[in-house]
């Protein structure tokens, strides 16, 4: 629908209860359940949970009750009146939103009251408000669009001038969010979302009556590391992202699974992109997790999945670097290795990649039998989150360090790891960097030339920095969003993203050139996918036994020791 | 009913003082029901009995409403508000009470704050009344001094402390749950109901919101029994006296006690009351109850109780008992479009069709009073006020907003068509003068 | 009456309340049982203090009472009385409600602003004056009824408002 939140896994319309159009329900002998309600929603029963509002309980009866400022983790104010419907047994029109479920209400969605008085909000709504569809981002995902035309009446008979809030409207409020006040419709989902979620309470109503307007205190933008979920929970253009301002219609943009990339919470994304460009992140409905929210820092990485820097693979020739072909660059690195004792080399894997690419280069290294395998843990960028139910900590820089330390990827022993090799301890001949951007020490010039020492410095990038300049051969590698796989979150929680777009050749996953290399070494096979890598982690590496494609269906979340998943929302 | 009750001692000498309070039999009520060993539930009783119903405009049954509070609050402390924000145009008969006899409101506060348990009580005034709240708690201060307030009042063990909270401005917190927000520090936007504040009112409490005039009647109720209070007026479910506003084109405008359920016409004619109208002018039309009341017209005013149920009978209201007269000179549209000005700026802003309708109607109703209006404009105010009220919105403001744009273009109609096909008023001062019209 | 209030003004310097002001908020804040509460009597107690309330005590208002200063300016905008701007010695208040307009506040209203050359919510270059419109006082029975800061003047006409501007000028 028109949610700025979309992948909700299992929603759709799709009734989960046994009601549309099924036949009643049991006969007086079974007992009912005891944690839901019997409420009906047109003559048609169904058993909806207790907890829920009445118009999530008609969500799951397959009926749309039509609504702006009901929003399931805020909390319910009634005040656009969209959702008005008749209650049998009170005279009057009520909002959907207010009304408390109870066992036996009966709910009347289709009669002439309703009918009309959806018409008469929307009339309202659309009196003052500007035309902008033409120039409004929102424009295909916007309440307000989709209400009116579902609900609305098309014509108006609004003839005065259209109310407009000079210095309010197309400004900046934030750094990352534009508001404009001719369009909003009043409905406080970004008040009560700075307030309630983000706790941080930037915004407030001014004035009042129909000059009634959103705003914050003169010097205290609305600059919360949430702000971008302000705009998410507007249905209408009246807060928008600026990072996407005017960069493409929705409708054209296609929606891949992920996760977030910038820690370890793992909050579930879409990658909205389209022909191979990514335009926008946006939160993936996941209660246990991110639920509908998704924090600043991790939104606007989505332009840095854009880079590509590094295009190709690239060998040093004496004092010259050449571009060569993958298989060739794979080649020599093959070489290198075969060409020194198993405990000089070095494989370094990175908290950035995934369990699959993680568990491959592991197992190169034991294959070739080195025990030197490692990865850095970064702690200085932490962020939080709030699920549903609570606030989740994350304590690390990049999404996947627990999921690199599962998969092996630390010293055996007698081997060594970074932190020896930084300090001179260990002097390895080979070093093997699967991902260049492993952390903050690959940009350090100091640090570099101690890796720098080894004989042969091989790195796999896509991004350029001090490591990559230093190496001697450089691989291609893809963005996120061009590949799959899956990370482990602070919560132990193993969840799937998925391919947005195919990367552009020669450039491929981090797994790909992995597997080239590691077929090179003799281990192994070309064919292997992603699924064969999580097969044979789910059977090798402990924890991971109840890892399944199924579980992992849709990239919601998994199983990992005693979690338990959640399956479809 | 010639005697007076609740303005009895308006322009005694000195009335403000307790002194003189004390000596008009002030403050006996308190004693009795605190020395005599009333519990609150026999005077919740006597309320009932006397059939007092709110002053403040909505006219319920003010025993009754006491009796929602919860007997177990669950060890949530009760609050009595007394609602003071009097702001519904045309009236004034609160502001008349707390100047010239605060005492006899603080008794009533007291009194129905022991009916109700309530250990901490306010008094919401309306911020313009900078003088009620001065002679408020100047006399608040004497309760104090007497022992009529603060901890063990008359030995009786109930103690009370009454707060006066000065409003700023919005007539949006005349309304309880709005009044319940700006107490509680917010903007004055009214509640979604359910709960009822006397479950969950100010600071999530159980809380009861009484007008002034109300809680004063309480007093007079103790003094002299239900069963007096309840023979006065028109019938049992119409009772007490009653202080009625009359403003207007009347020749003596003011504040007058009678019976509830004087008549119109001696309101607006008799000696003892408005003493005719101006100028010997013709009546046109009149608003019964404040702003919010539909206006009747000179038929409708013939046989006219004013009280709840005979005004309801009219299609009107009581309300705040605000009978504003208009007289044959005055243009309707104009009047009509002066009291949509009120309620476009007094809405709240919170739900779509008072926030948006309110101005609309405003807006129309300004082109047709200056000469730029259109026919459909006519059915085009009946058609957004239609979809204005009965449950669209959070509380009853845009219900009150309609009363007079549906009330005046339905009873008027034909002046609504004069001012668009010839662009001035038919009467009043733009009626010769189309240039003088002004929004 | 204020047509629009979108923002609050800079007085340019901090805002610290007088040592009188401060203990008239300590009582005040014993009168409730939160801090959020006493809002609407601390703003009263600033716009006492310095006959409006800027921007920098709004902010010091939100600070003692630990409200963000976004809900400080949400009440401050929603409720007219607050001025969110210096006013003039005089604030002359013309009701123009029902039963004032009735007895023609308006025209009274404007020949006030005429004399003195403004528009309404506009105030004298002198400083003395300032005219705004407000809604019903309930002064009906008196209409039109006004009031000149704290206090009522009502009935009001012509004759009487002349006197009283030429008083007010001189004395102001």
């Amino acid at each position: 629908m028109s949610d700025k939140t979309p992948m909700q896994p299992g929603a759709g319309g799709a009734p989960s209860g046994p009601a549309a159009g099924a036949p009643p329900p049991s006969p007086p002998s079974a007992p009912p359940p005891k944690d839901t309600y019997t409420v009906l929603f047109d003559g048609k029963p169904i058993e909806v949970p207790r907890n829920v509002n009445l118009i999530e309980a008609a969500k799951l009866a397959g009926i749309e009750i039509p609504h702006f400022c009901f929003h399931p983790r805020l909390s319910v104010v009634g005040q656009c009146r969209m959702c008005l419907v008749e209650i049998e047994g009170i005279p009057k029109i009520q909002a959907a939103c207010t009304t408390p479920l109870k066992d036996g209400l009966s709910v009347k969605t289709t009669t002439e009251k309703v009918v009309q008085s959806r018409a008469a909000n929307m009339e309202f709504l659309l009196i003052n408000h500007p035309l902008d569809c033409p120039i409004c981002d929102q424009a295909g995902e916007c309440k307000l669009q989709d209400n009116s035309f579902g609900y609305g009446d098309q014509r108006s008979r609004y003839d005065e001038k259209k109310r407009q809030y000079a210095g309010f409207d197309r400004t900046p409020i934030g750094p990352h969010v534009i508001a404009d006040m001719t369009r909003c419709i009043q409905c406080t989902r970004c008040i009560r979302f700075c307030q309630e979620i983000a706790g941080t309470g930037e915004l407030t109503f001014l004035d009042r009556g129909g000059r009634t307007l959103v705003w914050t205190h003169d010097g205290k933008p609305l600059a919360n590391d949430w702000s971008g979920c302000a705009a998410d929970v507007c249905p209408v253009g009246a807060l928008t992202t600026r990072e996407f301002r005017f960069r493409s219609r929705v409708w054209y943009l296609e929606k891949a699974p992920s996760v977030c990339p910038g820690c370890n919470i793992g909050c579930n994304i879409s990658i909205e992109n389209r022909d191979s460009v990514v335009y926008r992140f946006l939160p993936r409905l996941n209660p246990a997790v991110n639920d509908y929210w998704l924090c600043d820092y991790g939104r606007f990485l989505s332009e840095s999945l854009n880079l590509r820097e590094i295009e190709k693979a690239s060998a040093r020739q004496g004092d010259a670097v050449q571009e060569v072909h993958v298989p060739a660059a794979i080649g020599r690195i093959a070489e290198a290795i075969r060409g020194s004792a198993p405990e000089a080399v070095f494989f370094l894997g990175s908290a950035n990649l995934s369990n699959e690419e993680n568990y491959l280069l592991r197992k190169i290294a034991d294959h070739v039998g080195s025990p030197n395998r490692d990865v850095v843990v970064d702690t200085s960028r932490t962020r939080r989150m709030k699920s549903k139910t609570a606030w989740v900590e994350g304590d690390h820089a990049s999404a996947n360090y627990a999921g690199a330390k599962d998969m092996g990827l630390s010293p055996s022993p007698g081997g060594y790891g970074l932190e020896n090799v930084l300090s001179g301890k260990a002097q390895p001949e080979v070093v093997f960097v699967a991902d260049a951007a492993f952390s903050k020490i690959a940009g350090d010039p100091e640090k570099v030339a101690v890796l720098r020492r080894a004989r042969f410095l091989a790195v796999a990038a896509r991004t350029a920095n001090a490591l990559t300049s230093a190496a001697d051969v450089v691989l291609p590698a893809a963005s996120l969003a061009e590949k799959e796989g899956t990370f482990t979150n602070v919560q132990g929680r193993v969840q799937k993203f998925e391919r947005a777009f195919l990367p552009k050749p020669p450039a491929r996953p981090h797994w790909e050139l992995l597997l080239l290399l590691a077929v090179a070494m003799g281990f192994g096979d070309r064919n292997w996918t992603p699924l064969d890598l999580r097969r044979r982690i789910q059977a090798e590496v402990e924890g991971y036994a109840d890892v399944t494609e199924e579980e992992l269906k849709g990239g919601i979340l998994m199983k990992k020791g005693t979690f338990v998943s959640v399956g479809a929302i | 009913m010639s005697e007076k009750v609740l303005l009895a001692r308006v322009g005694r000498r000195d009335s403000r003082s307790i002194e003189s309070y004390l000596e008009d039999g002030g403050y006996e009520a308190l004693r009795t029901v605190l020395t005599d060993g009333w519990t609150a539930e026999k005077l919740t009783d006597e309320v009932k009995k006397s059939g007092l119903r709110g002053r403040g405009g909505a006219g319920f049954p003010t025993g009754v409403k006491w009796t929602f509070v919860p007997k177990d609050t669950k060890g949530k402390p009760v609050y009595l508000l007394c609602n003071a924000d009097e702001s519904e145009p045309g009236t004034f008969k609160d502001r008349l009470l707390m100047e010239e006899d605060p005492h006899q409101v603080i008794e009533g506060v007291i009194l129905s704050s022991y009916a109700i348990k309530c250990r901490n009580a306010y008094i919401y005034i309306r911020g313009e009344f900078y003088l009620g709240a001065r002679i408020l708690n100047r006399a608040l201060e004497e309760a104090y001094a007497k022992g009529f307030l603060g901890q063990n009042i008359l030995g009786s063990g109930f103690s009370l402390d009454v707060t006066v909270h000065r409003g700023a401005g919005a007539y949006i917190c005349g309304e309880e749950t709005g009044l319940i927000e700006s107490l509680e520090g917010k903007r004055g936007q009214p509640r979604i109901k359910p709960p009822f504040p006397a479950l969950v009112g100010v600071f999530g409490c159980p809380t009861i919101v009484n007008n002034v005039e109300t809680l004063a009647c309480v007093v007079h109720i103790v003094n002299r029994g239900a069963e007096w209070f309840a023979k006065i007026g028109r019938n049992e479910k119409n009772s007490g006296p009653k202080l009625y506003c009359l403003s207007g084109q009347v020749n003596r405008p003011g504040v007058y006690e009678a019976a509830m359920g004087l008549q119109m016409k001696e309101l607006l004619f008799g000696t003892e009351y408005g003493q005719g109208m101006k100028g010997g002018r013709k009546v046109k039309a009149v608003i019964p109850g404040g702003a919010s009341a539909a206006m009747l017209t000179a038929e409708e005013i013939e046989d006219c109780p004013l009280d709840f149920d005979g005004l309801a009978a009219k299609k009107s209201m009581l309300g705040s008992a605000a009978i504003i007269v208009m007289n044959e000179d005055t243009c309707i549209v104009e009047a009509a479009q002066n009291l949509s000005k009120f309620f476009a700026h007094e809405s709240c802003g919170q739900c779509t069709p008072c926030r948006e309708g309110t101005p609309w109607l405003h807006k129309v109703l300004t082109r047709i009073e200056t000469g730029r209006g259109r026919l459909e404009d006519i059915d085009l105010l009946e058609k957004i006020s239609n979809q204005m009220a009965n449950g669209m919105t959070i509380c009853v403001f845009a219900d009150a907003a309609i009363a007079p744009v549906l009330s005046s273009v339905g009873k008027f109609r034909e002046e609504f068509r004069y001012h668009v096909e010839r662009k001035h008023c038919l009467v009043g001062r733009g009626a010769s003068r189309p240039e003088l019209v002004t929004a | 009456m204020s047509r629009v209030r979108y923002s609050l003004a800079e007085s340019g310097q901090p805002a610290e309340f007088p040592p009188e002001a401060r203990s008239r908020i300590e009582k005040i804040l014993t009168r409730y049982p939160t801090r959020q509460a006493a809002l609407l009597p601390v703003l009263w107690v600033a716009q006492e203090t310095w006959g409006w309330i800027s921007k920098e005590a709004a902010e010091e208002v939100a600070r003692i009472l630990e409200l963000s200063p976004a809900h400080v300016d949400g009440v401050l905008t929603f409720y007219t009385m607050y001025n969110l701007r210096p006013v003039g010695k005089n604030l002359l208040q013309f009701c123009t409600s029902i039963s004032c307009h009735l007895a023609g506040a308006e025209r009274l209203m404007e020949r006030c602003t005429k004399r003195l050359g403004v528009d309404l919510e506009q105030t004298t270059p002198d400083g003395k004056f300032t005219v705004v419109e407000v809604e019903c006082i309930a002064g009906c029975d008196r209409a039109p009824s006004m009031m000149i800061n704290d206090t009522y003047h009502e009935p009001m006409d012509e004759k009487k408002l002349d006197a009283l501007l030429d008083e007010l000028s001189e004395h102001s």
